[in-house]
């Protein structure tokens, strides 16, 4: 049995549907605009792909993040046969603030994190399983693809919608203006001119099925990996090992020669490209067609992985390597072969798709056509709490790490969910001090809430347009996980999952697919509502 | 001349940076902040940008730009006193 892709969807500035976007891309026409200074409040000029210029789509309920899922996942199960409303059927969000415009003085609550949109969401399509919302940083849409493969491999679903979807906010744009990460122009991934990333906003859907029929002609994400750097939650490891740890995993019993192409991360940050260089070098991957999608659309965040795994399918189908939008002349030190010119597609059906994000997280997918695809393999052991720890409000976390934790200079500019996280793992795992955990994976309600409580009032309160770049780090839950990796060294997965509510069997269920026999993990629950109102039911846990 | 300068961007680098257990006596004026010293990384120079244009009206394009003025705190209280704008 096969996980294939039966339908999809991008609704992006350049088109509605994958086809009206592949032939804009083929065209060779960016949604990248040039946006004045104060768009949107946005006190630097800055270039990004939006709707309008004026900043809304033709939303009507102001909502814009659901606007364009529900038109996205309305379109791809289109012709599929997939009924939404099965209980055999699961929805998969992807994405990293999700209904961002709600993230304003006015209306922002404890209830304003993706959860609550996507409730909305699945209740349009009548869903009536649990719908997870993966929110990784920038490989969410990579991770909700993977996960999506492993749900129907393992046999807990048959089908899976798996959306990823952004849009372009102040929120966003402050954080990154803060980093020094935002090209003033439009961006050139993997040139020496290259000055940072462009926003882009867009919403981009894949739905999954079991198929067995090898002549389908369907494409089939046949495995995929992720991994850890536990190097520093903004930095890539420079050598971008992690990368090529994944790109061995999702490679495995293939030979680079089996590949038609690369779709490369390629955010036009001087870092990433030039990790991602060096990692496609050291996997041995230097000859093989490689392109860069994010001078055409920007960085669409938790949509990038979905938006461009379809764009790199339809090329393929369409028999070509698209050019790499923006550049021209290397400024990588590794060799990776990005063209400015379109070339043929060598024909052979599998490609590979890398991802990486803040919080040290990787992730690299390799797709095959039914033809010739080797199904992904998906093993479930069962799960054994080795220890576990249960803090909740009002717990003073600060007043345990001073009294019984080693002096860690990181500490106090973390934001809660991650010194939460940080001061119980230390604890659990002071308890069992022969065992190293390899993995983390984590999951919560209220994403990062409080955090972003923070932000807003840094960017759009009464002090004027100040963001801090450590604060917004920290808006993208996956940091807390991020921690824990550099503290203990884990190289493995990790991920952050954000639930309708704490949900045993689901939570278990996503750690039994996602982690192979043998794996030590730490595993739970960390959940800030407020300040004053948080639960952490964390465990160490091991596969068997 | 610089003293009350000084002491005023410690306690600005020990907010922003949440330094929590350090105090501004803690911090020797002259001695290197990344690195060896307070063991400062790259996100923190990205804060010592946002502390110049918020509090001086200083506007940096990247850190590349503040790396000699990030030597030091003295380093810092002097290019401040030069280019302030309010």
């Amino acid at each position: 049995m096969m996980t294939a892709v039966l339908g999809t969807n991008i609704v992006s500035p350049l088109g509605r549907t994958s086809q009206e976007n592949y032939d804009a891309v083929k065209r060779g026409r960016s949604a990248l605009t040039g946006l004045e200074k104060g768009w949107n409040g946005i006190p630097e000029k800055i270039t990004a792909s939006v709707f309008g210029i004026s900043g809304d789509t033709d939303s009507k309920r102001g909502r814009r993040f659901e606007d364009i899922v529900v038109e996205s996942i309305a379109a791809a199960l289109e012709g599929t046969g997939v009924n939404p409303s099965s209980e055999r059927t699961v929805l998969i969000i992807s994405t990293t603030k999700g209904d961002i415009e709600s993230l304003v003085p006015d209306t922002l609550s404890r209830y304003s994190g993706p959860a609550g949109a996507v409730h909305r969401i699945a209740r349009h399509f009548g869903i009536v399983t649990s719908p997870v919302i993966v929110c990784n940083a920038c490989i969410s849409g990579g991770n909700a693809q993977l996960l999506a493969a492993r749900f129907i491999g393992a046999g807990i679903y048959d089908n899976a919608i798996v959306c990823g979807a952004d849009t372009v906010s102040p929120f966003t744009a402050a954080g990154f203006l803060s980093f020094k990460a935002l090209s003033p122009f439009e961006c050139r991934p993997f040139d020496m001119e290259r000055r940072g990333l462009n926003l882009g906003e867009a919403a981009a859907t894949i739905v999954f099925g079991r198929v067995p029929d090898r002549n389908s002609g369907l494409w089939v994400l046949e495995d995929g990996a992720q991994t850890n750097d536990a190097y520093h939650v903004s930095a890539p490891s420079p050598d971008g090992n992690g990368v090529c740890r994944a790109i061995e995993a999702a490679m495995k019993g293939t030979a680079p020669e089996d590949l038609d192409c690369i779709s490369l991360h390629g955010t036009a940050t001087l870092f990433n490209d030039q990790m991602e260089s060096r990692a496609i070098q050291d996997s041995g991957l230097s000859d093989i067609p490689a392109m860069a999608l994010k001078g055409y659309y920007g960085h669409t965040l938790g949509a990038s992985g979905v938006l461009e795994t379809i764009i790199t399918m339809k090329a393929l189908e369409n028999g070509t390597v698209l050019p790499t939008r923006g550049f021209e002349e290397p400024g990588v030190s590794g060799r990776v072969s990005v063209s400015a010119v379109e070339r043929p597609s060598g024909g052979k059906g599998r490609f590979l798709k890398i991802l990486s994000g803040f919080g040290g997280c990787n992730c690299a997918l390799r797709y095959g056509r039914a033809e010739n695809a080797l199904p992904l393999a998906t093993d479930c052991g069962h799960i054994e709490v080795l220890g576990d720890i249960r803090m909740e409000s009002p717990y003073d976390f600060d007043g345990t790490y001073k009294t019984s934790l080693e002096n860690n200079p990181k500490y106090y500019k973390m934001d809660m969910l991650a010194k939460l996280s940080y001061v119980a793992s230390e604890l659990l795992l002071k308890r069992f001090p022969s065992i190293r955990p390899t993995s983390v994976i984590l999951f919560n309600g209220s994403s990062s809430i409080v955090q972003d409580r923070k932000h807003v009032d840094m960017v759009m309160g009464n002090g004027g347009f100040f963001p801090s770049p450590s604060v917004f780090l920290y808006t993208l839950p996956n940091l807390a996980v991020g921690e824990l990796a550099i503290r203990n060294g884990i190289k493995g997965e990790t991920a952050l999952y954000i639930l309708q509510k704490k949900d045993p069997g689901l939570m278990d269920d996503i750690i039994r697919v996602s982690l192979p026999k043998g794996t030590v993990a730490l595993t739970g629950w960390v959940d800030c509502r407020a300040e004053d109102d948080f639960e952490v039911d964390l465990k160490l846990i091991t596969i068997n | 001349m610089n003293d009350d300068l000084i002491l005023e961007l410690k306690n600005q680098i020990i907010d922003a940076l949440n330094l929590e257990e350090l105090t501004p006596e803690d911090i020797d004026a002259d001695a290197p902040l990344f690195g060896a010293g307070l063991g400062l990384d790259s996100i923190d120079a990205l804060e010592l940008i946002v502390i110049l244009d918020k509090n001086y009206g200083i506007k940096l394009a990247s850190p590349a730009e503040g790396k000699a003025i990030f030597k030091s705190v003295a380093a810092i209280a002097e290019y401040v006193a030069k280019n302030r704008s309010r």
